[in-house]
């Protein structure tokens, strides 16, 4: 956590900083979501409240403030009131272990007759060293938010909601893990910072002995594992329960699955939680395959701290900092886009051929992924020798 | 010192009181989560001792798959609270907890000794490469291990997928 | 009588203190539930304890011979519970119980 009150209290301001921001960001895609369906469906969408129809998140954060509370009679209460918690608890966690921009050094000040630093902080939660292990750990608790819902409600959809999402996640995660094995095995790394570090600069690389270089290009994740990037991709929809993977509440069948029986606040926490998900994933692929907070060759840390040399040190840090996430969040507001296109896009599958993609199709094709990389890797790095 | 210790015991008054719960609740669908809860708590202790990448594997294969697996079976069972959840039978339970406590007292008496024979402690680990030095030690020293077990999971597949197949079903060709 | 430093001190015999307990309680489980699926469960724990202890030896004897265990018993208990899973399923499905008191006359 840090050595003394000023870096303990600044870590702890960013973990509620960054869990502030995934709540807020939940009404703005709100929004997003609905113009952008109104849009894609050539209707209007909510237009009535406000400028574009901005206030109607205001609107609707108060009615589901002041929503009635309902419980059902023959559920079990502790695990129904559980349930919205749990959801909201992955997301948050994954999110906290993400770097979303380069560390803020701060040089040595003097504050209350005393002084302090030097020190670095970094743009994240916390930074473990296997910080792809923690998120795919966290992440896998997902599972639980929703079948605490279908079991707490006692109610029939919402148990089937709840035993289909389960399934599904438990078989999409196979898939997911090892896409994500081919990114390790090419950045040879657990740690996110290292695997955006790596991207930096023109795409190059180093085939058995000799060096190639492509100026015009990033060097990014995508065009090393295109097909792992696909997987990657085609498996978070699955995750987050997203359109065309959102069997778990079908409203044609199941009314609303497991989220059924509840209402007001506590349905809205659900929401927070699978927008999280989306947040996270959306993250998780700009990290891998689209280079995170750099964008060779303009945004680079090397070229934006070069705008602020008049600057202090700390300043010209924060503020490289600053500009740097705003270049990460563009890129992430761009695949949370493309999570709400292909929502209002694609049919959703029927429950036999969602299995069947996942164990039949992503899960070979993501096996062939992992051999091959390690196959290249191995020859690429050795140079065909031993 | 003062702060690890404070972690262990907090930590380890949870993974406890976690576990108590999993063996005593009528419900088996709370026992399950409750041994969920356990599983997170072993994994939080791994962590203390600075193994993160085991921790982060407990989460994801014991949490994340093994008990996901044993709350759905559950609920597809839809079993209700069990009225008489524990064995039968005063002389016969008494005998259990009996053997069960003197294995304890063995395990217990196990560790105290055992504390002798490692009183100096070896060389730490080596800082944060732990993960690397353990994928080159699966691969060379243990790979014959592996490999066996890489042969027992299939096995184990194609034996629950033919110990637990469904006639007809959406997937049936007649 | 220990001292307080015992306490204070945190090394390997709390952790194998903390595992042995873990131990029995998940043999406790497998001797005293009826159900079978917790009983199941108690192997699990068990399980989780002998992990534990591997670890903290490890930790103390300063080689990961011990983490390499765990892996092992990680998938050795993986599969252990989908081959139980599966057997409870195919049980269940036949006498729709899985009180371990109603099979017992597989004994034979």
């Amino acid at each position: 956590m840090g050595t003394d009150a000023f870096e303990i209290t600044v870590n702890f301001v960013k973990m509620v900083l960054i869990f502030l921001m995934m709540v807020q960001i939940v009404p703005l895609l709100v929004w997003v979501e609905r113009r952008g369906s109104a849009y894609i469906q050539n209707r209007f969408g909510p237009n009535r409240v406000g400028p574009l129809g901005l206030m109607q998140l205001l609107a609707d954060a108060v009615k589901f403030l002041t929503k009635e509370e309902f419980v059902p009679g023959r559920g079990y209460p502790f695990i129904y009131y559980a349930a919205p918690v749990v959801a909201m608890i992955p997301a948050t966690l994954a999110l906290n272990a993400l770097p979303l921009s380069i560390p803020i050094h701060v040089e040595a000040f003097q504050m209350m007759g005393s002084s302090w630093g030097p020190y670095i902080f970094k743009f994240q939660g916390y930074d473990f060293g296997i910080g792809i292990v923690f998120v795919l750990g966290v992440s896998s608790l997902a599972a639980y938010a929703l079948l605490l819902a279908g079991y707490g409600s006692n109610n029939k959809y919402s148990m089937y909601g709840a035993l289909r999402a389960s399934a599904q996640t438990i078989s999409y995660e196979l898939a997911m893990g090892l896409s994500i094995v081919g990114v390790i095995l090419l950045f040879n790394t657990f740690s996110f910072s290292e695997i955006i570090t790596q991207q930096a600069g023109p795409l190059s690389f180093g085939f058995m002995g000799r060096n190639v270089e492509i100026g015009w290009l990033p060097n990014w994740g995508i065009f090393y594992q295109p097909l792992g990037a696909l997987i990657l991709f085609a498996a978070l929809f699955a995750e987050a329960n997203r359109l065309p993977f959102d069997l778990p509440e079908a409203e044609g069948e199941l009314v609303a699955g497991y989220h059924t029986e509840y209402s007001g606040f506590k349905f809205n926490m659900f929401f927070i939680g699978e927008y999280g998900h989306m947040l996270v994933a959306s993250i998780l692929m700009v990290i891998f395959f689209f280079g995170g907070y750099t964008l060779y060759p303009w945004l680079t840390p090397e070229t934006v701290a070069a705008w602020f040399t008049g600057f202090s040190p700390t300043q010209a840090s924060l503020l490289t900092a600053l500009v740097l996430h705003v270049v990460m969040m563009t890129k992430v507001v761009f695949f949370l886009w493309i999570f709400i296109w292909v929502r209002w896009t694609l049919p959703r599958l029927r429950y036999d051929q969602l299995m069947d993609l996942g164990w039949r199709t992503m899960l070979p094709w993501a096996l062939f992924n992992t051999v091959a990389t390690a196959i290249i890797v191995l020859i690429a790095r050795t140079g065909g020798v031993n | 010192m003062l702060w690890e210790a404070i972690g262990f015991y907090s930590l380890a008054l949870f993974l406890l009181f976690f576990a108590f719960k999993t063996i005593t609740v009528p419900n088996p669908i709370h026992a399950a989560l409750y041994l969920v809860l356990t599983m997170i708590g072993v994994a939080a202790v791994f962590f203390h001792l600075g193994a993160e990448f085991i921790a982060g594997v407990q989460m994801i294969v014991y949490a994340g798959a093994v008990m996901v697996l044993f709350v759905m079976v559950l609920m597809l069972f839809d079993l209700r609270a069990e009225i008489r959840s524990f064995s039968r039978g005063l002389f016969s339970g008494a005998l259990k907890v009996m053997s069960a406590a003197m294995l304890a007292g063995l395990a217990l008496g196990a560790a105290n000794s055992s504390v002798a024979i490692l009183e100096a402690p070896a060389a730490p680990l080596g800082g944060g490469d732990i993960t690397r030095q353990l994928g080159i030690m699966l691969y060379t020293k243990y790979l014959y291990a592996f490999e066996i077990l890489g042969i027992l999971l299939l096995v184990v597949a194609v034996g629950v997928v033919s110990v637990s197949r469904i006639k007809g079903g959406t997937h049936a060709r007649h | 009588m220990p001292d307080i430093e015992t306490f204070m001190h945190i090394g390997l015999p709390h952790y194998l203190f903390l595992s042995a307990i873990l131990f029995s309680f998940g043999m406790i489980a497998v001797l005293l539930r009826k159900n079978v699926i917790v009983m199941l469960m108690g192997i699990e724990l068990m399980l989780n304890a002998v992990n534990l202890s591997f670890i903290a030896f490890s930790k103390e004897s300063g080689s990961l011979n011990g983490h390499i265990m765990v892996f092992f018993v990680m998938t050795i208990a993986a599969a252990e519970a989908g081959v139980g899973l599966a057997l409870v399923v195919s049980i269940y499905k036949k006498f729709h119980e899985v009180n371990i008191r109603f099979f017992e006359h597989l004994k034979g």
